[in-house]
């Protein structure tokens, strides 16, 4: 204890610099632990709550409409784990072999820029970039394929959520990675072009390994969030004839909760998603730690 | 050692905040200022202290309180977090924290349940003005709900189309005199064959709009339909079934916007400015006005707007209007200690003095007194419009002049003609345990309609529709109205 306490005094001013970030999880996330057990409650305003056990996640387990959202919430993030993840990694291993600088720092700002635009104007972008007479149906036309109205389509409209998430934050993402890319040493290469390795075999023998642990870092991480599957997302491209898709837990609970004012029964069906993300991001960091020995910790 | 001082800390931080989360208050204090004003919270959506119209709206309206009622009050403006007003709000209220005066977009029931808004129906019965300008569906409202005041024109919304596009169509006149679906249809094809318009109509993302003009015609007018097994939810009824069979040509024969699910209100707005669409469905008085001053403005003056009658059937009109309760309105705080004076403020409000305040804005500013008129300046066209309540007559000190009409020829129009459709509705709060199923309710009816009308599912699936939604909990909630609506 005593040498944790002198390794603090030597490193305060990491420790200050650490405060804010502290602060930041506390008033965000470890406040609204405390409100959680609202989730066990019947919700006053003036006067004191009345615990009711578990009353409300009786209903949210009997609603059939519960089962369905949970349903899409788990497909949703099922398809964006498996198709968005490995997209940034794929990118970052493309942009550290382009060899020309300004086209490099071109590629990579065009691919950032998604990440600053919000949803809402994401969505105007795309539903008329799907719509029957945008983009993407004038070239299906050329090459003689029908007009498909993939905004009201309830077989693309998941991978509409795929790919405008694709592109809105492969980019982004893919930014550790690089900088993972920017920590191998260039001997290591340097080496490998003397033995005769090609591109190709400098990528799988040196980039990709030396890329591991961040990228089961990075997915342990991102599977703590599975069963956020995108509200803003979801919210600003949902319309009624793909609710069925694509309604997911954060717009069940928006909508039951904020907008009809449902609170205790909106924070049973959160807490749930939030006991689902902590198995889920312990499962796999005690998993990975035991088959590759790389965990979050 | 090192994971127990972890989690010592951590549980240190939890007690500690837990302890913080201390109880609440039953009844707020009296607060004055140090000149011994009361003060008075509002909150009002967009009338925040970053308002400065709103400000000087408040700051004004004490003034005259203070002239003509020796009341002497100060307004607090309650910011509420921008966003969606009604959620925002909501979060507000349920932090604990309770104006005195609360302008609900909804979200209010959730409120009202709790006890923590005041039976407004003492207060109207005692007041000098209110009562006398109330509307019959304010009473009737203020009867099922009596948390809620909105004294405000018939809320329908009436179609319009641009005179300009109405010249030279022989199904006008037809439209007009005999408004049949029938008419109304050959009437969206002669517009549509005439290449002024891509599409006849459209709507902001579903179909509740078209349903003003088409619902009763159809026969669906009430909520809960009368049948021989007693009452039925309007939107698993036959004559559902055959509007939604109707839209559906609509839809396939292109008078319908394609793309009417993914338009939203600011974008069905453009495509009628922009003479994509043909007709489109806006609220009667200020917001047909709004229409037709951005029509005028976008295609010159003989694009004036014309307001097209409700399509005619089984009956006629722009639907069964909900009696149960305001959809929006003011309310005030249960456990306010100013009630009595905040009601005193609203019925100033409704006085030939507050009317004039509050409909026609600042004299010298939004209006010039001419010849014992009030004649109003582009000011006021620009930026006024009334916080409180707007009756359909209007009794200020200074009557309006001639020369500057409050509402556009059109925007009067259509509120005559809303107010000339009026029918009261038998549709009944939803209990609160019903919340969840109703949801889900909503939502099969929403995808199925979508999908009838686009043509993505055949009619017949209706009846699927219908046998999901009894399932969903609607069988329960049929057998509800049926013990309810007397």
């Amino acid at each position: 204890m005593k040498k944790a306490l002198k390794k603090m005094r030597e490193d305060w001013i990491l420790y200050v610099m650490l405060f804010p970030g502290i602060l930041y999880f506390v008033i965000f996330h470890v406040v609204p632990i405390i409100g959680m057990k609202l989730a066990f409650q019947d919700y006053r305003i003036i006067g004191e709550n009345t615990w009711v056990g578990l009353k409300h996640f009786q209903i949210l387990f009997s609603s059939p409409a519960f089962i369905d959202v949970l349903k899409n919430t788990v497909i949703i993030s099922t398809m964006k784990m498996i198709f968005i993840f490995p997209i940034p990694i794929i990118l970052a291993l493309l942009i550290n072999e382009v060899r020309s600088g300004p086209y490099r720092k071109y590629v990579q700002s065009v691919s950032y820029l998604p990440h600053f635009l919000s949803w809402v104007v994401i969505a105007g972008i795309w539903i008329s970039f799907l719509n029957p007479d945008g983009g993407i149906n004038i070239v299906r036309n050329f090459f003689h394929l029908p007009s498909l109205d993939f905004m009201t389509s309830k077989d693309h409209i998941r991978w509409v959520l795929v790919f405008s998430e694709m592109w809105r934050s492969a980019g982004w993402d893919s930014i550790l990675y690089i900088a993972a890319i920017m920590k191998i040493s260039p001997t290591l290469y340097e080496a490998a072009k003397l033995d005769g390795a090609s591109t190709l075999q400098q990528m799988r023998y040196i980039t990709l390994p030396a890329l591991a642990s961040t990228v089961v870092t990075v997915f342990i991480l991102n599977l703590g969030f599975f069963m956020n599957a995108g509200f803003d997302q979801v919210f600003n491209l949902m319309n009624d004839s793909v609710i069925s898709k694509v309604d997911i837990l954060d717009t069940y609970v928006y909508r039951i909760g904020l907008l009809n004012g449902q609170y205790a029964y909106a924070t049973a069906a959160s807490l749930f998603k939030g006991v689902i993300g902590l198995v889920l991001i312990l499962g796999t960091h005690f998993l990975s730690k035991r088959f590759t020995g790389k965990g979050v910790w | 050692m090192k994971k127990f001082g972890l989690w010592f800390m951590v549980l240190l931080i939890i007690g500690f905040l837990a302890a913080c989360s201390g109880g609440k208050d039953d009844v707020a204090e009296k607060e004055t200022t140090k000149d011994g004003k009361t003060v008075i919270k509002v909150a009002y959506k967009d009338e925040g202290p970053s308002n400065p119209v709103a400000v000087q709206y408040y700051e004004k309206l004490a003034e005259k309180l203070k002239e003509e009622k020796d009341l002497d009050v100060e307004f607090e403006l309650v910011e509420v977090a921008q966003g969606d007003y009604a959620e925002k709000l909501s979060l507000l209220l349920n932090s604990g924290e309770i104006p005195d005066l609360i302008y609900f977009q909804g979200g209010d029931q959730q409120i009202a349940n709790q006890d923590l808004l005041e039976d407004l129906t003492p207060y109207i019965e005692k007041s000098e003005y209110l009562k006398d300008i109330l509307q019959p569906h304010n009473a009737s409202r203020l009867e099922n709900y009596p948390y809620l005041l909105w004294v405000k024109s018939i809320d329908y919304k009436v179609p319009v189309v641009r005179k300009d596009l109405l010249e030279g169509l022989s199904t006008a006149d037809a439209l007009l005199a005999d408004p049949t679906p029938e008419n109304y249809k050959a009437f969206f094809k002669e517009l549509v064959e005439s290449g002024k318009v891509d599409y006849a109509t459209t709507v902001a993302g579903d179909i509740s709009e078209l349903n003003y003009i088409f619902d009763m015609a159809f026969g669906i007018n009430k909520t809960w339909l009368e049948s021989d097994n007693g009452y039925v939810f309007k939107k698993i009824s036959e004559q559902e079934k055959a509007k939604l069979a109707f839209y559906h040509e609509l839809y396939e024969e292109g008078l319908l916007d394609s793309q009417y699910l993914t338009k939203q209100w600011d974008t069905k707005e453009d495509a009628f400015y922009n003479g994509q669409a043909g007709v489109i469905v806006g609220t009667n008085g200020k917001v047909v006005d709004f229409y037709n001053s951005r029509a005028k403005e976008v295609n010159g003056d003989q694009a004036e707007l014309a307001i097209l009658p409700p399509a005619k059937g089984e009956y006629q009109g722009f639907g069964a209007s909900d009696i149960t309760k305001e959809s929006r309105g003011l309310a005030i705080s249960a456990v306010s200690p100013n009630k009595e004076l905040v009601f005193e403020i609203l019925d100033y409000l409704a006085s030939p003095a507050g009317q004039q305040f509050d409909r026609l804005g600042f004299e010298g500013e939004h209006y010039n007194v001419v010849d014992g008129k009030a004649e109003l300046t582009d000011k006021y066209y620009a930026e006024w419009y009334a916080r409180y309540w707007e009756p359909v007559e209007t009794s200020f000190d200074t009557p309006v002049s001639e020369k500057t009409p409050m509402l556009s020829a059109p925007a009067i129009e259509s509120q005559e003609l809303a107010s000339s459709f009026f029918a009261e509705d038998n549709a009944f709060i939803i209990p609160e345990e019903y919340v969840a199923q109703w949801d889900a309710m909503e939502n099969l009816y929403k995808e199925y309609s979508a999908d009838i009308i686009t043509g993505k599912l055949p009619l017949d699936a209706f009846d699927e529709f219908v046998q999901k939604w009894n399932e969903a909990g609607g069988e329960d909630l049929t057998k509800l109205a049926n013990e309810t609506i007397k």
